[in-house]
């Protein structure tokens, strides 16, 4: 079974989703649309950083998998504090 | 014994990755704000668990190194499991704030 | 085509798609959202180009302070877009000559990781590839052992960043953290809430 080509083609299924939610953040008619896109696809890049520690042989790519998530938490908050309250304190 | 670790770990990407781009799909397809949330969301966070579930099966031939990655994979789906939620109902709540309107049928008044 | 080399011509394509979206809308705010996606997206090149450090201060910087920055921008600026929007022939001009001067001397470059281009053979990086590596350290972190015992890897420092950093770990560790205090207190004293 070889496993460095399934976690290669579960990294360009990634990608192909990130190019599908890519259209709904360049279409999408509210703002929160977009907001929502950005979500996800941070989402998908700390699946997608994740798998390449893996496809190249580097466990230690999970921690920058671990920083993505949280700064995406982090992003997403900010900008919806920011479009709710027109301030950024 | 390996062997039936990387079917069950290939199983689990294969299904991970159908509900990725099944959400991705629905992502686009969806009428209105709120039905996308619920198909970004959900399958987001599902799929992210899979995949993470399959690749802690990975791990276990990197030695102790890969118990290091998979304390760090448990680490990940455990923050992601308690944030997103978080994320969505901010974003749900935002948007119904700013009187974002959810799709209706033409015709009917519910 | 290798892996890596795959990965990479998908995720260059989403990025040049992103990059496009990203000058081409008219609404600033969709512009803010679609930059943060190409920090994303480029955090996700770097880390398959296997720089871990580059990706973690991409992710940070890029889409974390970076787009608040922005936002804070568009509440001072208003996110609509001037309405002009003609081509600058002389801006197109310069911009097409000069990438086109780029892509030429792109094509003498020496191939990746190739051990005898200039970067890697020249007097002074061998002097930092062909360092000693202690193998293992006792309890107390500290390395004992003569050098010809088998206490040290010869030649053997896996990472090219790492050994030129690993000579000079202080005086760049001691400059990094005066950089990174300046730059928090100048962020703290922009971003406070002026309660007065």
């Amino acid at each position: 079974m070889n496993l460095h080509a399934v976690n290669l083609a579960a990294g360009c299924v990634v990608i192909l989703g990130i190019s599908l939610v890519l259209f709904r953040a360049i279409r999408g008619p509210t703002s929160y649309d977009r907001v929502l896109a950005m979500n996800v696809i941070g989402t998908k890049a700390v699946l997608l950083v994740a798998l390449i520690g893996f496809i190249t042989g580097r466990p230690e790519f999970l921690d920058i998998a671990l920083l993505y998530a949280v700064i995406n938490f982090v992003a997403t908050i900010a900008i919806l504090k920011f479009v709710e309250y027109r301030r950024l304190g | 014994m390996t062997h039936w670790i990387d079917w069950t770990s290939t199983a689990l990407l294969l299904l991970g990755s159908f509900v990725l781009l099944s959400g991705a799909v629905g992502l686009i397809r969806f009428p209105d704000f709120y039905s996308r949330l619920h198909a970004a969301g959900k399958n987001d966070s599902l799929a992210l668990i899979l995949f993470m579930i399959g690749l802690l099966l990975q791990s276990f031939r990197y030695g102790t190194v890969g118990l290091s990655a998979g304390i760090r994979l448990v680490l990940i789906v455990a923050f992601i499991l308690v944030t997103s939620p978080v994320a969505t109902h901010a974003l749900s709540r935002a948007a119904w704030i700013d009187r974002v309107q959810p799709w209706r049928r033409e015709g009917t008044n519910d | 085509m290798t892996d890596y080399v795959l990965l990479d011509v998908l995720l260059l394509a989403l990025l040049t798609i992103t990059a496009v979206a990203a000058v081409a809308m008219r609404n600033l705010f969709a512009s803010t959202v679609i930059l943060s996606i190409y920090s994303f997206l480029m955090a996700c090149v770097w880390s398959n180009m296997d720089s871990q450090d580059v990706a973690l201060t991409e992710a940070a910087v890029g889409a974390g302070v970076s787009t608040i920055l922005l936002l804070g921008t568009i509440l001072l600026v208003g996110s609509r877009e001037k309405p002009e929007r003609a081509v600058h022939w002389p801006a197109l001009l310069a911009v097409t000559a000069v990438g086109a001067a780029l892509l030429y001397g792109t094509a003498d470059m020496p191939r990746f990781g190739d051990p005898q281009s200039p970067a890697n053979s020249s007097r002074v990086s061998k002097g930092y590839i062909l360092q000693d590596v202690p193998k293992v350290a006792d309890a107390a972190g500290h390395h004992t052992g003569p050098r010809s015992e088998g206490n040290y890897f010869h030649d053997h420092v896996p990472n090219m960043v790492t050994a030129v950093i690993v000579s000079y770990r202080a005086y760049d560790t001691m400059f990094e953290t005066v950089v990174i205090f300046i730059a928090g207190l100048g962020l703290i004293l922009f971003l406070r809430r002026r309660t007065s």
